[in-house]
């Protein structure tokens, strides 16, 4: 690296780029990459870099403005320290104001959350993605120019900070280089969330500067809300859709599905990320299959939304994250059902489920339940006929972050999979210790520029390194078929990108996919072969 | 937003990507030169069907189809596709087919 040691200071300077990315000096891979080289890192275009601010390490997500004249640059500096005001007041941040506040007051400076930050280890090191550096710019921010006296006490204590448009504009930059998977908050022995601070940076640039990546934001909830999915999905899409799914279950099974919609009084309401319908319909039918041979009451939705978990509000902001999760509640509240069902999306399952609670009250206070406990239930109760030996290649399971580190479920995926993977072995390490797919709090989505690079090379290295290790040498040489169960959309989306960056289908025989998909592969009353062995 | 420049002074607006933002312009005239920075040097019969098909179901529906039934309507396997479009269905297909970039968890 060209500049391990990059001071907090440096972020004031106007010129340079903080940190260059050089792939040569990224860890290298174990076995059968261990011979494997990287292209260089590609630059954004002249012309982007004239318009959008690059300085932190030359990669392009959020986009950041370059203001054109320094009374725009002292606009935007007064804008966001208003916004920190803001973060920091009972009347207008209601939703994580006290694990916000002994974030930022309980930090001793051990850095144990270093070591723990994927970002950091597989970037070589890099100082400008340490947990600890972007969580102290903010705190230096708030402790010089918000409290009383700070511009004196910043001085004697050693922690001054030159607060220009510089400075935010890449403290901006740092909050979307961190996956939110707060692994780091996991290992504080305070309890500091850093995680949580750079997605409160996140919302005061969102909120107050209208600062956001358009894959959240315009693409992302508006979108979401206008039109019924963050796809593009309408619902009359959603039934086209779902009219080829029904075919396509009869095609590989030839079972006969009537996928039900809006049957209010069902016991169920199973709610995918819709991302699903388009890129994996597999794991939606198989969901549809298990579901029917159970025997269960249960409906989609096709109300606007309803037929969408996400909640990309989750990952930037407080006010859509609110609209959407207040619409899911409403129609499942609507629908009459016992309790909802959040199929195979992380994030979707910690939005409704942990965060939404402040929404799904009174009337509208429906249990809600993670699908990999009610598959789990069906499973080991023996309520489908499995068999075993369908599924004997090895498999490997990641753990979504904000399902297991989040929420604490880690135990029923692992019952059905033992039970049904004879060759199933663990990643080191897993469960609440996992390490992200690279690609959490919406970067899997972010597809512009050289952000899919960056994913590529460093968000998802640890990912990739844990999973080439969860197969044997032996494996790799025989070229047998594995399997990578990630029973996440988003974690899916992004080991996908892993995999087909690094050729792993054809080079190492990897293959990823759901639980659902696995199940139904080993269900006798269905032909055998539901998993098809091709990347897509 | 910056601009595609294409046959004798003609342009477009598109987004970041490169992907039209008006999909009322698209011609075969734009499409042919768009073909061409996805790699595609020549628009053949077959390199047509998946582009007509992507248009119209996106005129009908709003979105790209599924690539599961793309594959299925145009008789082509997904590796098929990738060789008549190599970096792929979503990103190279679309954008000649004139659709705006896909969205969401996909």
């Amino acid at each position: 690296m060209t500049q391990k040691q990059t001071k907090i200071k440096d972020l004031s300077n106007n010129k340079d780029q903080l940190h260059v990315i050089e792939p040569r000096e990224l860890p290298k891979f174990p076995y059968p990459y261990d011979d494997w080289e990287d292209p260089p890192f590609p630059e954004v275009s002249e012309a982007k870099k004239a318009t959008k601010d690059t300085s932190l390490d030359g990669v392009l997500n959020v986009p950041v403005p370059i203001p054109e004249t320094e009374e725009e640059k002292e606009k935007l500096v007064a804008k966001f320290l208003e916004g920190l005001r803001k973060l920091l007041s009972v009347e207008d941040n209601w939703m994580f104001l006290k694990p916000l506040m002994l974030s930022l007051e309980n930090c001793v400076k051990c850095n144990t959350c270093a070591e723990a930050c994927p970002m950091y280890e597989m970037s070589g090191h890099a100082e400008i993605y340490k947990p600890l550096f972007r969580s102290d710019t903010l705190r230096r921010i708030i402790n010089k120019y918000l409290k009383p006296g700070g511009k004196l006490t910043s001085k004697f204590t050693g922690s001054d900070i030159d607060l220009n448009w510089e400075t935010i504009a890449r403290l901006a930059q740092m909050s979307y280089r961190c996956t939110l998977c707060r692994r780091c908050a996991q290992t504080c022995p305070m309890g500091v969330d850093n995680g949580l601070l750079a997605r409160e940076i996140r919302k005061v640039f969102s909120q107050e500067l209208g600062i956001v990546a358009s894959e959240l934001h315009e693409d992302g909830t508006v979108k979401q809300l206008k039109v019924g999915s963050s796809t593009g999905i309408s619902p009359t899409a959603l039934m086209d859709i779902f009219e080829f799914m029904e075919e396509d279950i009869t095609d590989r099974t030839g079972l006969n599905i009537k996928m039900p919609f809006d049957k209010s009084g069902a016991d169920i309401l199973l709610v995918h990320n819709a991302g699903e319908f388009l890129s994996w319909p597999e794991n939606a039918e198989a969901f549809a299959i298990i579901f029917e041979a159970a025997g269960l009451s249960w409906t989609l939705s096709s109300d606007l939304v309803g037929y969408d978990s996400v909640n990309y509000g989750l990952f930037y902001e407080d006010v859509q994250l609110a609209r959407v999760t207040l619409r899911h509640a409403e129609i499942a509240k609507k629908l009459g059902v016992k309790k909802v069902v959040m199929a195979e999306c992380g994030h979707a399952h910690k939005a409704a489920m942990a965060i939404g609670d402040r929404v799904w009250v009174d009337e509208a206070n429906i249990p809600r339940e993670s699908s990999l406990v009610t598959l789990e239930q069906i499973v080991m109760n023996d309520m489908i006929k499995l068999d075993p030996e369908r599924n004997q290649f090895p498999v490997t399971l990641h753990d979504p972050c904000n399902v297991t580190r989040s929420m604490g479920i880690i135990q029923p995926q692992r019952r059905v999979i033992k039970k049904i993977c004879p060759q199933f072995r663990e990643m080191t390490p897993h469960g609440v210790s996992n390490y992200c797919c690279g690609g959490g709090s919406g970067f899997a989505i972010m597809q512009s520029n050289n952000f899919p690079n960056w994913r590529n090379l460093i968000s998802g290295r640890k990912k990739f390194d844990q999973i080439l290790r969860a197969f044997t040498r032996e494996e790799y040489e025989n070229k047998v078929n594995k399997y990578v169960c990630a029973p996440c959309s988003n974690c899916k989306g992004q080991i996908r990108d892993l995999l087909t960056y690094y050729d792993a289908w054809e080079r190492a025989q990897i293959l990823y996919g759901g639980l659902v998909e696995l199940i139904v592969n080993a269900m006798t009353d269905v032909p055998e072969g539901f998993i098809e062995w091709e990347l897509h | 937003m910056s601009m595609f420049e294409y046959g004798e002074g003609k342009q477009v607006e598109v987004d970041e990507d490169g992907f039209i933002q008006d999909p009322s312009v698209w011609d075969e005239e734009l499409a042919k030169a768009l073909a061409k920075i996805e790699g595609v040097d020549e628009m053949t019969e077959e390199h047509w069907k998946v582009a007509n098909y992507l248009r119209n179901y996106y005129l009908e529906y709003g979105i790209a189809p599924m690539i599961r039934k793309l594959c299925k309507e145009t008789g082509f396997s997904l590796k098929k596709i990738y060789e008549l479009y190599p970096s792929g269905p979503a990103k190279g297909g679309c954008k000649v087919a004139g659709l705006p970039k896909p969205t969401g968890c996909v």
